[in-house]
């Protein structure tokens, strides 16, 4: 079986490239699937990370899965960032340290997350970042992976990988999941069969919303991370089955994508040269809090 | 005497981070039994380096399902978080005030919202 996969950029387009090349081999077991890159003009290289969601699921219907006709520059970008390590191909020296590899965790593994932010992101090619900024970027980082650790039923794991773009001082980090999404989480929880992705992740990002049970608040990670990313002037993209949206400073958006992903991927794009500090400049004591 | 009890965080969760459900609930189920029996707490996190919202609402947003508002006031401080940080407390103490005030509330709304749109 050979699937096509165009041009694939962190947007609503490149999700639904990926969501349609899922669709067409939603079946297939124990055959060879190639993912055909001839027609893919230009593949952001975070992209990985989803674009694993489908190889992971491939895999796990024991089919042998390769990535065929990728052009010189994106064979170089994909082995710089160690995601075609997974193809066994050899890693390539990323001279210019503009990656942040990609990588696949358990859903345990929070602390292994934590080792790798700080081998693979800091003091290497991905400029200083204030340390308000660092920190920030950082909680967020964790907040999503650990709702895809919660959440998502993951057999396959985790997938993470980002890439910074000097020139536009954007550094694009994104985490995905091969689980059963927010779509059918919520819609167990609120016993609404019929809510569709968009309102399912609407409803995610509703404050105090949550699916986790057990009498424990919950629900607020995925506000922290608009709120950063608001005054960050960041994006926030959040594709889970049909939905994807979109966040950004301009306002946000859900759109419905024709083909199913199957999992949930957010992917967070960072203005690397914020200055801003994050809080409040009144100290809060304990008083203040309770 | 002081008879204040301190609870270590990175102590007792074993490193400087404070990331999972898991050791929310290790601080939780320490703070827990100490405050029935009227013991005043300082939750410390000193020598941690990261506090996510997952382990906050467990560890200290919790206390709120078991006591007042005046109760917590009264026996609990937290100590060694940045302003940042305070921050991120706050919000996690008002979302579980908010919570156990009615925990099922903000779901009802939703159960007529946003149908259509056929999906498999």
């Amino acid at each position: 079986m050979k699937l096509n996969i165009g041009t694939v950029r962190s947007d609503c387009a490149g999700f639904n490239s990926i969501a349609h090349i899922a669709e067409q081999s939603h079946e297939a077991f124990s055959d060879s699937v190639e993912v055909d890159f001839s027609s893919c003009d230009f593949f952001e290289a975070n992209m990985a990370a989803p674009l694993y969601v489908v190889v992971a699921r491939l895999r796990d219907e024991l089919n042998d899965v390769s990535l065929i006709n990728l052009r010189p520059a994106l064979d170089t970008i994909l082995r710089k960032n160690h995601f075609l390590t997974r193809f066994q191909k050899t890693v390539l020296i990323d001279a210019n340290q503009t990656t942040v590899p990609f990588k696949i965790f358990k859903l345990q593994a929070g602390e292994q997350f934590f080792e790798y932010l700080e081998s693979c992101m800091y003091g290497k090619g991905i400029p200083a970042m204030s340390a308000t900024l660092t920190k920030r970027f950082q909680q967020s980082l964790f907040e999503i992976f650990q709702n895809a650790a919660i959440h998502s039923k993951s057999e396959s794991g985790i997938f993470t990988c980002g890439q910074f773009f000097p020139q536009m001082h954007r550094l694009d980090f994104t985490i995905a999941d091969a689980g059963m999404g927010i779509r059918d989480n919520v819609r167990q929880y609120t016993g609404n069969v019929k809510m569709n992705s968009c309102a399912a992740i609407k409803w995610a990002l509703t404050e105090g919303n949550t699916t986790k049970t057990g009498n424990q608040p919950g629900g607020l990670g995925l506000k922290l991370l608009k709120d950063f990313i608001r005054i960050n002037k960041g994006k926030l993209q959040i594709v889970s089955r049909f939905g994807c949206y979109e966040f950004s400073a301009s306002g946000d958006s859900c759109r419905k994508l024709d083909h199913d992903f199957p999992g949930t991927c957010v992917n967070i794009e960072i203005n690397t040269q914020d200055k801003n500090s994050y809080y409040l400049k009144s100290e809060l004591s304990s008083n203040d809090i309770f | 005497m002081n008879d204040r009890v301190s609870i270590r965080v990175a102590d007792l969760i074993g490193g400087p981070l404070c990331i999972s459900a898991e050791d929310g609930q290790k601080v939780f189920e320490k703070v827990l039994p100490l405050l029935k029996n009227g013991k005043p707490v300082t939750i410390s996190f000193d020598h941690v380096n990261m506090v996510i919202s997952l382990f906050l609402n467990i560890a200290i947003g919790q206390l709120y399902g078991s006591f007042s508002e005046d109760e917590v006031r009264a026996l609990v401080r937290v100590e060694g978080l940045s302003g940042d940080d305070m921050e991120l407390l706050k919000r996690v103490v008002d979302n579980a005030k908010r919570y156990y005030s009615n925990p099922k509330g903000y779901d009802a709304a939703w159960q007529e919202e946003e149908e259509g749109e056929s999906e498999q």
